[in-house]
């Protein structure tokens, strides 16, 4: 922890459009406050999200990828998250053969209406890499 | 006037210089046009002058089209490929080990210090003795492609490549164009029965598929479907020649992904786990995930040692 002080992380972030990005929007309207070190990409729907962009994100500069999604049972597409959450399996188990620590891959459920839940999400996150320090797949 | 080949062979086996000599017939109609100037393993022709009169230099006369046959490995093999480039118009990469590696990329998992150290020191079978290192080019960090090293004009993946590509590739060089494989999979040649339902279990290849024999391939269930590790979704198809049925699926075994990416930046490894998953297996059924799935395809990057966790 000690020689990452002045780490700070680059996260890349992909939030759907129906629940996690309006909810940062919220979060924005709030005027709340959150660590800047996070990219939101605005995805239709979690279950688009292919591990091929969580991968490129990871080998190619990012320290940590965040997915944030609707709550199970509330996607707009019925099933999407669903679809992500059986993924992430299959992510964490690429991770490993890239050697990447399991812990830069974050999948979180937020609603529209969480905007404080949105931001406890991103500040935990963010405090989990800077302490996980820099991605070491150069 | 006959149009100049010369050909040389980096880190390979030798395979797809035995295809060119396979190609049969068709050599006949085309030999007469083809004059080959340099072809280290069929002409006794030295680097260096044919009684080493100049040490140190590397002469490789001018040809129209150079091929290539394997990786580069080490700086000789560099230095070969840069000089094949300077004397050729067109390079043509030959071989799954010039466009993508090959076998010998899966080195490319281990630091060149564990190699060495294997090799020379703590195999059982091996008596340690130091590492010969007089006049020896100097292994590099890792097996590069053809690709990574020059530029290349026309790819034959394949491991090794057909003869009906050879051919292919000449006649359309004779005719001043480069050869374009289509983009299509494995898959999409694959004549045999899916039936789109999931399996339980990987087999491994060594079990025997269900495969009566005297139904035709078209009636013979998908050898994936029936749980054998099949690359054929994440490999490029054109191994099949004028039948169009993939070789390894001919002989009864899965595709094993010698011919390579199906586009360029893919990645067989996420791509064909994330299918495997889609159809509910699980891969970690599968030993040595990272060597299964870019068997053939470890060089640009593809393989590399696992960074120490901090």
């Amino acid at each position: 922890m000690s020689d990452n002080g002045d780490f700070e992380p680059k996260i890349v972030q992909f939030c759907c459009n129906w629940c996690s990005y309006t909810g940062a929007d919220l979060a924005g309207s709030c005027r709340l406050q959150y660590p800047t070190n996070t990219r939101v990409v605005r995805v239709m729907c979690t279950g688009m999200i292919h591990p091929n962009m969580v991968i490129d994100a990871l080998t190619k500069g990012a320290d940590g990828v965040l997915i944030c999604g609707c709550h199970i049972g509330d996607c707009h597409y019925i099933d999407g998250n669903e679809r992500m959450k059986s993924r992430a399996a299959t992510i964490e188990m690429l991770l490993e053969d890239f050697g990447i620590e399991p812990e830069r891959f974050r999948l979180e459920w937020v609603s529209a209406s969480e905007a404080q839940r949105f931001v406890e999400v991103v500040n935990n996150f963010v405090k989990d890499i800077k302490e996980l320090g820099p991605n070491p797949f150069a | 006037m006959p149009v100049k080949i010369a050909e040389e062979w980096l880190t390979t086996c030798g395979g797809c210089e035995i295809t060119l000599l396979d190609v049969g017939e068709p050599l006949l109609e085309i030999l007469p046009e083809l004059e080959f100037v340099h072809m280290p393993v069929l002409m006794d022709h030295k680097y260096s002058g044919q009684a080493g009169e100049n040490p140190g230099t590397l002469v490789i006369p001018e040809a129209d089209i150079g091929f290539i046959s394997g990786g580069i490995r080490h700086e000789e093999n560099r230095h070969v490929a840069e000089e094949m480039r300077k004397k050729v118009n067109t390079l043509v990469a030959v071989g799954a080990c010039a466009n993508f590696g090959g076998i010998p990329a899966l080195a490319n998992m281990y630091t060149v210090e564990d190699i060495i150290k294997m090799a020379y020191d703590e195999t059982e079978t091996t008596d340690a003795h130091p590492v010969p290192d007089d006049d020896l080019p100097k292994l590099e960090e890792r097996v590069s492609a053809v690709s990574e090293v020059v530029k290349v004009d026309v790819a034959l993946p394949g491991c090794p490549t057909t003869p009906e590509l050879y051919v292919q590739a000449i006649t359309a060089l004779l005719k001043g164009e480069a050869l374009v494989l289509p983009e299509r999979s494995v898959c999409d040649d694959c004549p045999m029965k899916r039936e789109k339902k999931a399996v339980t279990e990987i087999k491994r290849p060594l079990e025997k598929p269900d495969w009566p024999a005297d139904k035709p391939i078209e009636e013979v269930r998908c050898l994936m479907e029936q749980g054998y590790l099949c690359l054929g979704p994440v490999t490029h198809s054109a191994c099949g020649g004028e039948e169009k049925i993939p070789r390894c699926i001919k002989a009864h075994m899965p595709c094993r992904g010698c011919f390579g990416l199906i586009r360029e930046g893919a990645n067989p490894q996420i791509d064909m786990m994330t299918a495997l998953s889609s159809i509910g297996l699980n891969p970690r059924q599968i030993e040595d995930r990272r060597a299964m799935f870019n068997r053939f395809v470890g060089a640009q990057g593809r393989l590399r040692p696992l960074p120490q966790r901090r």
